[in-house]
């Protein structure tokens, strides 16, 4: 068990956690079920082994031969590396490295001038794009200010009716002189008797009013 | 404390044995691999040294197992001395940079073996069928 003092002073920031913890441990003992049981062993013809010997054969053999390749590569490299210091291979990659600035600067340039043409078409872009909103708000606030004028040229021509301390007395007795009530009876067949006191007729007055 | 990387910390002792090895990554019922180069005796669930691609055993929609390597990686680890596993091995041998390991050719004539004997096998009882009726 690892105590909890020496994961806090550990030298490497590591933690081990234990991912094959599902296998049975080494120590314990064969089960008991499973003492007399005999694995069986697999089969292989004698054409199969020989086959498989043959291609095994040819397979290490191969391996070496690139595994060796690989080394031997590694090995060139680390000397080329090591010889790199001298004054020829240092003028040669200055000049490498002059070649680059100048291919880098090219590719900024043209970069740049893309850079500003898109920027431009943006610009241009942006700016049609808010003359036609203010363009359309223009409008709509020109809308709105007819649609208002319109109303006020109705009100007004409605003001000639409306009722004023002026002619007050005289609405009223208008409005007394003429009563007008608006309730109103109705019967099955839809029929209106307007007016509170409108004498509504009986069955017998209708058949006597039709068989005249 | 947050967990070592997959991709490995890139920590190693340069004497020790080294092996390239798929360690799986993938939850309970879908299985995921990192192709990893780590100390050839550490558990697959220690930190690795470096991962060298991936490898994907579910086919997908297109019914492609996909594996990615990186083989300029490979290349200089090989040239460290360092050991490929036979599962590695074979998905190398497959994508052309290693010879066709044998496992590949084993698997396959035995997978063509008992396609042939079920064929014969439904033959038969084909022609048992058919010797029935009549």
């Amino acid at each position: 068990m690892i105590s909890h003092n020496s994961i806090l002073k550990r030298t490497l920031p590591m933690l081990m956690q234990c991912a094959e913890a599902h296998r049975k441990p080494r120590w314990l003992p064969v089960a008991k079920s499973k003492i007399f049981r005999i694995p069986k062993r697999p089969v292989i013809s004698e054409e199969e082994r020989i086959e498989l010997l043959r291609i095994n054969n040819n397979y290490k053999t191969q391996m070496r031969a690139i595994k060796r390749f690989y080394h031997e590569e590694m090995i060139k490299e680390k000397s080329t590396l090591e010889s790199a210091s001298s004054e020829m291979s240092q003028q040669l990659e200055a000049e490498e490295w002059e070649r680059c600035v100048k291919i880098n600067d090219t590719w900024n340039a043209q970069i740049a001038a893309e850079r500003e043409e898109r920027r431009k078409k943006e610009l241009q872009e942006m700016e049609e794009f808010a003359l036609a909103r203010m363009e359309a708000k223009d409008k709509e606030l020109r809308d709105r200010i007819a649609k208002a004028s319109e109303e006020i040229r109705e009100q007004k021509k409605l003001s000639s009716t409306f009722i004023t301390p002026e002619n007050l007395e005289e609405a009223i007795d208008k409005a007394l002189a003429n009563p007008v009530d608006y309730n109103f009876a109705i019967d099955l067949q839809g029929q209106q008797y307007l007016g509170r006191d409108t004498p509504i007729p009986t069955k017998e007055q209708k058949k006597a009013a039709t068989n005249n | 404390m947050p967990l070592p990387p997959a991709s490995g910390t890139g920590k190693y002792f340069a004497r020790a044995a080294k092996s390239i090895r798929l360690i799986r990554q993938g939850c309970t019922n879908r299985p995921f691999f990192h192709i990893s180069v780590t100390h050839r005796r550490r558990l697959n669930s220690q930190p690795v040294i470096e991962q060298l691609g991936s490898y994907d055993p579910m086919p997908n929609f297109n019914n492609e197992k996909l594996v990615a390597l990186n083989l300029e990686r490979m290349k200089f680890w090989l040239g460290q001395g360092a050991h490929v596993t036979t599962p590695v091995a074979e998905l190398l041998g497959l994508s052309g940079f290693f010879p066709i390991h044998p496992r590949s050719y084993m698997t396959a004539w035995r997978n063509r073996r008992t396609e042939r004997e079920n064929l014969e096998k439904q033959k038969e009882a084909e022609a048992a069928a058919t010797s029935k009726a009549e």
